[in-house]
């Protein structure tokens, strides 16, 4: 019985990994931490990252915008208070 | 209605980051003419006068960096650069310029035209060669990410030609609200807490019901649980995983490696491909948010407005009417009830050419799965859908690819 023909597909280089890359590089998820800015601040405080300055500080990386935007999707995702 | 409509219980769309057709799928003109790629002679003037040529050399990652402008002022200058504008049709002729006014270095500004060669996206040149392409789907907007994913979700970006949208929600609803009020199942798959959503202002805060992971998509593709419309957000930054794991971004988006962007695609195309009843009731659309400010030759068509005008402040001050066109990006419909081979004519073809755009998404789903609904823009209502491209005949499972990840 004939097979489907497969397609290999690559492994990426594993130098292509970089969330030390700066935020800078990358106006769609600086705008996108501007956004969570937004929705956060009307989390109670005490729920608040307090991440958000560091974030767009000069020389801040992906990476760190990824921390605080997980930690806000998840606030809002799972609000505090309710199951 | 075709046997492969009736099939069908479920749209998947993934929508990856700033690519261009020519600069993805463009090669593939060579192999079949049909395409509307490249002819390897295309070129656009640098500073100084030199013609930069297209050529096959594109590379992963590394060379598009920093990110191409594709704000609204910066395409409007690829697009009509050394016309009057608006109307006059666009020349195409700016990229280079575009790109050499952010580094002001005439050698890197000619990388704006390069091109991936054949087969050096085995993912993406597999499914064109495989299932339907489309000679003419573009942009919503020549603009950025935020307003032209937003005519995925509403049909519309609420007059918006930016990053910042923070929408009047009313009266247009998103096509998931619409689903919803159907009785319809739908999700909007993010790809992990870290990585979210760019709908976050509107949809996160107002509609977090219909958010899920993207484990749970391959989750509920085994299980079959699909719902009858799905929308996939791709992986937007490289970041570690809650254990410590490496999480590369799949986007695509300058400077991410494009080759995990095909990882990711393979892997969402197996997990609808490997289910034999998720296949053959499926169809799966790989499209793009916006170019990304790389070269394309096909002059963005004119499109019926939604009404809006946008902010000046946001266009560089140019009037915009939401009557025209992005730039086209590569979009790929795939399904076992596709024809090998299948390319769908764009404006290269004044008598059956068509003009996707993404609110054909939106559209297409409403009139599958939702039937007549008026409350939605003009704009929408006039896109062409897709789903006519679906045949009376399945392909054997042999004819049908499958990607083996390395």
């Amino acid at each position: 019985m004939a097979q489907p023909t497969v397609i290999r597909v690559p492994k990426p280089a594993r130098s292509s990994y970089q969330p030390h890359r700066p935020l800078s590089k990358n106006t769609l998820i600086l705008n996108q931490v501007k956004h969570f800015r937004e929705l956060e601040k009307d989390l109670p405080r005490e729920h608040q990252s307090g991440l958000f300055e560091s974030v767009i500080a000069a020389g801040a990386t992906e990476g760190l915008a990824a921390e605080y935007i997980r930690h806000v999707t998840k606030k809002l995702l799972h609000p505090p208070g309710k199951a | 209605m075709s046997a492969g409509l009736d099939a069908l219980k479920h749209v998947v769309v993934l929508m990856m980051e700033n690519r261009s057709f020519d600069h993805m799928l463009g090669v593939l003109h060579a192999e079949n003419p049909a395409i509307n790629g490249l002819t390897g002679n295309e070129a656009n003037p640098d500073t100084t006068n030199e013609p930069a040529k297209v050529l096959p050399t594109a590379a992963f990652q590394g060379e598009l960096d920093p990110d191409p402008d594709h704000h609204f002022p910066a395409v409007h200058k690829q697009l009509f650069f050394g016309t009057a504008g608006p109307p006059a049709v666009p020349s195409m002729q700016g990229f280079v310029q575009s790109y050499w006014d952010q580094e002001h270095n005439v050698a890197h500004s000619h990388k704006i035209m390069y091109y991936f060669a054949a087969d050096k996206l085995p993912v993406l040149h597999t499914l064109a060669r495989n299932y339907a392409v489309f000679n003419g789907w573009f942009a919503s907007i020549p603009g950025p990410t935020v307003c032209n994913r937003a005519f995925a979700h509403y049909g519309t970006s609420f007059g918006q030609a930016s990053l910042n949208i923070f929408y009047v929600l009313e009266p247009y609803k998103s096509i998931y609200e619409r689903m919803l009020a159907a009785g319809r199942t739908t999700k909007l798959y993010y790809f992990d807490p870290a990585s979210s959503t760019q709908e976050v202002v509107n949809l996160l805060k107002n509609q977090p019901q219909i958010f899920a992971t993207y484990d749970q998509f391959l989750e509920d593709c085994k299980a079959g649980n699909l719902p009858d419309y799905s929308f996939i957000e791709p992986n937007y930054s490289d970041h570690p995983g809650e254990d410590g794991g490496e999480l590369p971004a799949s986007d695509q988006h300058p400077d991410h490696d494009v080759q995990q962007g095909e990882v990711f695609m393979a892997t969402i195309y197996n997990a609808i491909r490997q289910n034999p009843d998720l296949w053959k009731s499926t169809a799966l659309l790989v499209t793009y948010d916006e170019h990304g400010g790389i070269f394309d030759h096909v002059p963005p068509p004119s499109c019926t407005p939604d009404g809006f005008h946008a902010n000046l402040a946001d266009t560089g001050g140019v009037p915009f009417a939401f009557d025209r066109l992005g730039v086209r990006v590569p979009s790929i419909l795939i399904s076992p009830w596709i024809s090998k081979g299948t390319v769908v004519p764009g404006p290269e073809d004044p008598a059956k050419g068509r003009a996707f755009e993404h609110a054909s998404i939106p559209a297409t789903i409403t009139e599958h799965f939702i039937g007549a609904y008026d409350q939605r823009t003009v704009r929408e209502k006039a896109s062409p859908t897709f789903l006519d491209l679906l045949t009376d005949t399945m392909r054997p499972d042999e004819d049908c690819p499958t990607f083996g990840l390395d």
